[in-house]
């Protein structure tokens, strides 16, 4: 017999579940969706799963090594939040956004609230809505094939048909891990598995879809429901996202009620909102009421009643927190109404300025219909006709938009005579790097568009202006590039269109 | 339809196979016995013995010591070495009687003898279960005539006797309903006798297919007894699971069996009663499984009260090479009590030792809260481990015990098992629980 033997309070039997094997179901049935998002859209998207991986596992580790805490790594729980927040963006970011997103949603999300179990938001969201608001243009510039083109959430909401069998498998325009099929699949595995229970993920499901039937203005048509519920990270949200049990609910009716709430605010936030990121923030946003969530439906065992001043006690924190959001919610509110009217006269006052200048006599602008096709990161928005007092055309004014520039992308307006002249050039959106691309507004750049006729212009070096050749902001590379690119993008428009 | 059960509860590993079967090998204690005098809750006894006495097998040694108390007897004739304090499984020390025997086990005068319980009073009934020293045989310890007096025994509905055995491991209630199933009807026909309105019902998971089957065959002819086999879920044996699957009732903290029309027995017990009633014989053997990996041949045991565990384990053969135990048990892995060593005795209680070469508590790391909720669905007093945790930490006792209804705990350790993070939630209620008990006492 050993010497000393072990003494520990009962039981002295463990069952086989394991942070480590909670998290091992987690990323297995993320494989099925990891796997059809590299088919889908390359290998790149496969090293951006890598890359946000490490990074992730990464910053935990140098963080408790930094603050002298036992090391946490080994419960995987970092690989998982890696590899959601891969999965959560498009295929053609550069490999600095994974990074940054993942060093931000575990250091800032996770390590600084406490660590594993302590974060109030998802990390993997919370970085990727810390993504949304820097690296705005890279991040919604969903692209398939290397081309861009509108996710099929955004074609179904305007009215167009979508092709379901690629929504299933993928293989369409959005994030890498936007595979429906593979989704669901790893979902029911989740579920057979125990990883997470029936709850959450038909609650937000069922209340998103039946928000969706009643507000979204089309009714059951399938053709609506269908991409909804299958696109727009929804999938996602309901088995992966907001099943994350650190920041939701433990109990059975809490879960069910989170549920509906993380549904209801998708649904909202497609019907009134911008339809790409609702599903982030709705789920940060419950994230944000799930413990109080639990707070409402803590069990009473047979028998019991929960004492006068308990009950008193409960709704006090969610009442002040309903209060505080229903105040703020009515104020911005009250901004945008009064303001929204203005805002957009004075846009549309500052358009009118644009084409009267680069279409120099004109009296009235008629706004000619657009043809279809729009490829590559530039986009056609407007086309307007020039007219003089006779009704004869003058010239065009074409608004382009870029979303390849530095920042955020720009829009600007192109003056083009009947005979291929382009005018000139008018920014109606520019907010590039103050000093080196924004200097692309300056008088000094834009005049070298100014009067000439060639089919394209190119970006040069130290030759005069007048013959097409553009000279590039110094240090700005970039934004000149997208400038240039737009005004083609005109002049190729005119060329195919309206000559 | 399927067969009864609870709501909660877990499926820890059952093992059983390791003894199932096996009949009890009598054992002959060699070397000392040690009768503790707290082997059952309430007061310990009075020792009524001293130092060279020589006392006869089933003569008293020591008398209880109030209402709720046992008497115990020797279960050999020998010589008293000494009464002094012995080591416990708790691990503290208790007063105890030491005997050697002399190995003769001469019968102390009127044991044995065969009476009809037709014949003898209730309070009889009462008095010979009394002297018996009779006392819970599943683990529990509750002197069991203190449970049999009832202020109102017409409302007693069910008398339960207890066979689940969901403890891992453990097969000597199995056995006993194997080999011995007609004393354990005619027990609970006594038991009847005392509650006119019961019903009584023999309670077996079932996993226990034999003694199932052996139990309705004794049980044939018994009209008022039936048998109920359960489910196979931990913890089906315990008190409260048992009587909301036969009466539908559920305990709540501070109240007994009795409260909700029921009476609960071990089938030990019950059988122990038989054994007393009907002829006079009180409590000096019981059935005790030796079980675990570390055991070269574990099997099931007749053992004399008081017996050392190194004898037992001696019988089985000792240790298997390479899988001496991390970890030896009194009782199984769900409720029993680790031990320091083999220096404690058998007690009436103790139904099982288990020996383990790994300690599956020591094996994984515990890691932070993840607020899955598995121990919220697990408990099966519906109570939220996960809650009461974060309570219990930060000392926020007046919500442990008012909202979140912490008392209740009936510290079964399903949450510890079921917890991925391995904390040891079961611990920290049991602590929380007494601190909260040891403030309000001031």
């Amino acid at each position: 017999m050993r010497e000393l033997l072990h003494l520990s309070s009962a039981p002295h039997d463990r069952g086989s579940l394991s942070t480590k094997t909670v998290m091992r179901d987690v990323l297995l049935a993320l494989l099925p969706t990891a796997v059809l998002g590299i088919w889908a859209h390359g290998w790149y998207a496969g090293f951006i799963m890598l890359v946000s991986i490490a990074a992730a596992v990464v910053t935990e580790y140098l963080f408790n090594l930094a603050t002298k805490r036992g090391n946490t790594i080994g419960d995987a729980s970092a690989v998982v939040t890696g590899l959601l927040l891969a999965l959560t963006l498009p295929a053609q970011v550069p490999v600095y956004v994974p990074v940054l997103g993942a060093v931000f949603a575990i250091l800032v999300v996770k390590c600084l609230f406490g660590g594993l179990g302590h974060n109030i938001m998802n990390p993997a969201l919370a970085g990727r809505s810390f993504l949304l608001i820097s690296f705005g243009a890279s991040m919604t510039g969903y692209t398939l094939d290397g081309v861009s083109a509108a996710t099929p959430l955004a074609e179904a909401a305007a009215g167009r048909s979508v092709d379901v069998v690629a929504m299933a498998l993928g293989n369409t325009s959005g994030v890498i891990g936007s595979s429906a099929l593979g989704l669901l699949a790893g979902g029911i595995y989740l579920l057979l598995s125990r990883g997470i229970t029936w709850e959450i993920p038909t609650a937000t499901i069922g209340s998103a879809a039946a928000f969706l039937a009643l507000f979204g203005g089309h009714g059951l048509d399938p053709a609506y429901l269908v991409p909804q519920l299958l696109g727009g990270g929804l999938l996602m949200a309901a088995f992966f996202m907001a099943t994350d049990p650190v920041t939701g609910p433990s109990t059975t009716k809490g879960q069910l009620l989170y549920g509906a709430l993380t549904g209801v605010l998708i649904g909202l936030f497609r019907v009134k909102g911008n339809a790409a990121d609702s599903t982030t923030y709705a789920v940060l946003l419950a994230n944000l009421f799930g413990n109080l969530i639990d707070e409402l439906f803590i069990p009473v065992p047979y028998g019991f009643r929960i004492p006068k001043e308990f009950k008193k006690a409960i709704p006090k924190p969610v009442s002040i927190l309903l209060v505080i959001t229903l105040i703020a919610g009515a104020v911005l509110s009250g901004v945008y109404v009064t303001t929204s009217d203005r805002i957009a006269r004075n846009s549309e006052r500052a358009n009118q300025a644009a084409y009267r200048s680069v279409v120099p006599g004109a009296e009235s602008f008629r706004s000619l219909e657009l043809a279809q096709e729009t490829a590559g990161t530039t986009q056609i928005q407007k086309v307007l006709a020039g007219l003089d007092g006779s009704g004869q055309t003058l010239g065009y004014a074409i608004a382009v938009h870029n979303s390849q520039s530095y920042d955020g992308g720009l829009t600007l307006v192109v003056g083009i005579l009947p005979d291929g002249t382009v005018t000139g050039i008018h920014f109606t959106e520019l907010h590039e790097t103050a000093g080196m691309g924004m200097r692309c507004g300056e008088p000094e750049f834009t005049r070298q568009f100014e009067n000439v006729n060639v089919p394209a212009f190119a970006l040069g070096k130290g030759t005069a202006g007048g013959h097409g050749t553009i000279d590039s902001v110094a240090g700005a590379t970039v934004s000149s590039t997208a400038v240039v690119d737009a005004v083609n993008a005109a002049l190729a428009y005119f060329a195919a269109n309206l000559k | 339809m399927g067969d009864l059960t609870f709501r909660g509860g877990v499926h820890p590993e059952q093992r059983k196979e390791l003894t199932a079967g096996k009949p009890f090998f009598p054992l002959r204690p060699e070397g000392e016995l040690v009768f503790l005098t707290n082997q059952h809750i309430g007061k310990p006894a009075e020792p009524v013995v001293a130092k060279g006495d020589y006392v006869l097998a089933g003569q008293r040694i020591a008398q209880a010591s109030g209402f709720v108390s046992a008497n115990i007897v020797s279960s050999v004739s020998g010589t008293v070495k000494a009464v002094e304090p012995r080591p416990t499984a708790a691990g503290g020390m208790a007063q105890a009687i030491v005997i050697v025997p002399d190995g003769k086990d001469t019968l102390a005068q009127g044991i044995g003898q065969p009476t009809d319980y037709k014949r003898l009073s209730n309070q009889e009934i009462l008095d010979r279960v009394k002297n018996a020293g009779i006392v819970g045989m599943g683990g529990a310890g509750f002197p069991t005539h203190v449970k049999l007096t009832v202020k109102e025994p017409e409302k007693i509905r069910y008398v339960i006797a207890n066979g689940a055995e969901c403890e891992p491991y453990i097969t000597c209630d199995d056995q006993l309903m194997r080999s011995h199933p007609a004393e354990i009807a005619e027990g609970l026909e006594i038991l009847l006798r005392l509650f006119p309105q019961a019903r009584g019902v023999v309670c077996i998971e079932n996993n226990k297919p034999q003694a199932i089957a052996a139990m309705e065959n004794a049980c044939r002819g018994h009209e008022k007894i039936s048998v109920l086999p359960l489910k196979t879920k931990y913890p089906q044996g315990g008190e409260r699971a048992l009587i909301s699957v036969v009466a539908g009732r559920h305990l709540r903290l501070g109240m007994l069996p009795a409260d909700a029309g029921c009476v609960v027995d071990n089938v030990a017990t019950v059988r122990a009663v038989y054994r007393a009633v009907c002829f006079n014989e009180p409590l000096m053997e019981r059935g005790v499984t030796v079980s675990g990996d570390s055991v070269e041949n574990p099997g099931n045991f007749w053992v004399k009260i008081g017996t050392g565990s190194q004898e037992l384990v001696d019988a089985c053969g000792g240790w298997k090479e390479g899988l001496e135990p991390e970890k030896i048990l009194s009782g199984g892995p769900m409720m029993g009590i680790a031990l320091s060593g083999l220096d404690v005795p058998v007690c009436k209680n103790n139904n099982a030792i288990t020996a383990l070469p790994v300690d599956p508590v020591a094996e994984e790391p515990v890691t932070a809260c993840l607020r899955c909720g598995r121990c919220n669905r697990v408990c099966p007093l519906g109570l939220s481990p996960q809650l009461m945790q974060v309570a219990a930490q930060r000392r926020d006792y007046e919500r442990y015990e008012k909202r979140l209804f912490g008392l209740e705990c009936i510290a079964c350790g399903c949450c510890s098992y079921i917890c991925p993070a391995k904390r040891p939630l079961m611990q920290l209620f049991k602590v929380t629980k007494a601190e909260i008990m040891a403030a309000k006492k001031k």
